[in-house]
């Protein structure tokens, strides 16, 4: 059930939107920080295969705004993102993701990632949390320090929220997958966002992809683990 | 925006001013010696800080020989010019080094200019750049050459800061402006004054909003420019006085270069809050006291106290000029 927004809710998602507009510089300086952080990291680079980013576009901004309002009337709770708040509730104004090969590089990675929150002038406020729907990724991630969520949709990916340490707190998501999870990621997301789907066909599909291309993972995760069991039996 | 915290620590109470225009010939250098010889004399502790890499108010003030000496020992460890000082970022071995102002006269001291500073102003291009990225060694670079005056300033009590710069639209005058309290703008009797107020106010509009958003990104933990420099009004100088009205064509230039100050810097800077309510835009005026700028520069002396030019009268008028704008900024500075 959708409860519909009347215009004094529509007001209030504009003025959002309106003073997102006005300081998306502040945004966008605060992401290509973060990005060159990232390009200094000789280690990040060893394991990451490839870097992307993206600013909020401000009509997905209004999107979201406006589920989440129309959420917090359905459970008759207040919608309390304000001006004042809006860069860190909304923390995915600023997204990154860093791609990388196989699912034993997120140790690596995740290390990186911290050294780079010590070092820099910001701060971790949420994750590292990884979604996955798999038992054996469940517990690798667990056994190596990473919160796990269960993901009924069939999302994977590791998340990080960090913030600038500044006068104005300015938040950017950090998103770590492997290759393969990105096919999935990138061909759900052109399915279903900003509106998901109704077809049931297109639906099972993308679940049955899910299945596919975690199994190339871990077909990938297996081929490296041959390579490093080679490697230590030669040493 | 919201936050707490002025991202200034410890700032020193003194007034900090600067005398800018990026066009030069408009006697930057020889009013802001003058204003500050007579807020000395008016009994307020003022420094003096030689930030032009052309020096020309450091060879204004100390001799010839004295000048020569500092310049030849400013890379050695006991160097003592602002060079001396701010090397250490440029070679990013550390932060400033303190150094002793000179004192020139009682109440008045002197941080010396050095021709090297050129190579500290090209360094602060990559750490303005450096402060976009978050890199707290840009902030570092930014505020050193703040830091050092605000040293000097607790340590001597100071009441009034000069930064005297060089006539150009440059990263050093960027950081003056941005550490300032106070700006005042002179300007000439000319067209190309009156044009240059333009360009000067699109210049500071850019600079101030800049280093603002900067603000709101800055590392907490880094001492910061404060980026509100207030407008203490312009001083028409040099033009010719005729039978005690102001010449006609440059009579004509005044009331465009007030007209000019109105809508290209007030106007152009509402937003930054650089109006000082209830003040006039012209803080003074310095009519041309013909040979008397040129013999004060020799002698190194203020225009009012020299020796070999002029009449006791043109000295008095000079006197008494200057004497008006000190009193002034003293009024509008509280």
């Amino acid at each position: 059930m959708v409860i519909a927004l009347d215009s004094n809710d529509m007001k209030q998602v504009e003025a959002l939107v309106s003073h997102y507009e006005a300081n998306q510089n502040l945004v966008s300086i605060f992401l290509k920080s973060m990005l060159g952080y990232i390009e200094e990291s000789p280690e990040l680079k060893r394991f990451a295969h490839s870097v992307r980013s993206r600013m909020k576009d401000p009509d997905h901004l209004r999107d979201k705004l406006c589920r989440k309002m129309s959420v917090a009337k359905e459970k008759d709770e207040p919608f309390d993102i304000t001006q004042e708040n809006l860069f860190v509730r909304i923390n995915d104004l600023a997204g990154i993701r860093i791609l990388h090969l196989h699912t034993t590089q997120m140790n690596d990675i995740n290390q990186c990632i911290k050294a780079i929150v010590a070092e820099q002038p910001i701060e971790l406020i949420e994750g590292p949390a990884a979604r996955t729907w798999d038992d054996e990724y469940r517990s690798y991630f667990r056994g190596i320090g990473i919160d796990t969520k269960d993901s009924e949709n069939m999302y994977t990916s590791v998340h990080y929220v960090v913030a600038s340490t500044s006068r104005t707190k300015i938040t950017c998501e950090i998103q770590v997958r492997t290759l393969m999870e990105e096919v999935w990621g990138e061909v759900d997301h052109s399915i279903n966002y900003p509106h998901k789907t109704d077809s049931v066909p297109c639906r099972e599909q993308i679940r049955a992809l899910a299945r596919q291309t975690s199994s190339a993972t871990r077909l990938v995760d297996a081929i490296f683990a041959t390579v490093a069991d080679l490697v230590k039996k030669e040493n | 925006m919201s936050g707490n915290g002025s991202g200034i620590t410890n700032r020193a109470r003194a007034k900090r001013i600067t005398v800018f225009n990026h066009k030069g010939g408009v006697g930057k250098t020889t009013l802001t010696y003058n204003i500050a010889a007579q807020l000395s004399v008016l009994g307020k502790r003022v420094l003096l800080v030689d930030s032009d890499p052309q020096c020309n108010l450091s060879a204004y003030v100390i001799d010839g020989e004295v000048l020569d000496y500092l310049l030849d020992e400013s890379d050695s460890p006991t160097g003592q010019t602002v060079w001396t000082s701010l090397k250490p970022l440029s070679e990013a071995s550390g932060t400033f080094k303190l150094i002793d102002p000179i004192e020139l006269s009682s109440r008045l001291f002197l941080l010396p200019g050095d021709i090297r500073v050129s190579d500290f102003e090209e360094e602060l291009n990559d750490f303005w750049r450096e402060c976009f990225q978050r890199k707290r060694k840009g902030f570092a670079g930014i505020v050193a050459l703040s830091e050092l005056v605000n040293e000097v300033c607790s340590s001597h009590d100071i009441d009034f800061v000069f930064y005297d710069s060089g006539p150009n639209i440059g990263p050093l005058n960027r950081i003056i402006l941005l550490d300032c309290d106070f700006f005042i703008i002179p300007a000439a009797c000319d067209l190309f004054s009156v044009r240059a107020l333009k360009t000067l106010g699109r210049s500071l509009y850019s600079w101030i909003s800049q280093w603002r958003t900067m603000i709101e990104l800055a590392p907490a933990d880094m001492d910061l420019l404060p980026g509100h420099p207030r407008f203490l009004g312009y001083l028409p100088q040099s033009f010719s006085v005729y039978r005690g009205g102001i010449v006609r064509n440059q009579a004509k230039y005044l009331s465009l270069l007030e007209n000019s100050v109105r809508a290209d810097i007030l106007v152009a800077l509402r937003e930054f809050d650089v109006a000082i309510p209830g003040a006039s835009p012209k803080l003074g005026e310095v009519k041309d006291f013909g040979t008397l700028v040129a013999a004060s520069q020799t002698e190194g002396v203020p225009i009012y106290e020299v020796r070999t030019a002029g009449t006791a009268e043109q000295r008095a008028a000079a006197r008494e000029a200057f004497k008006e704008i000190a009193e002034k900024i003293i009024r509008q500075t509280r």
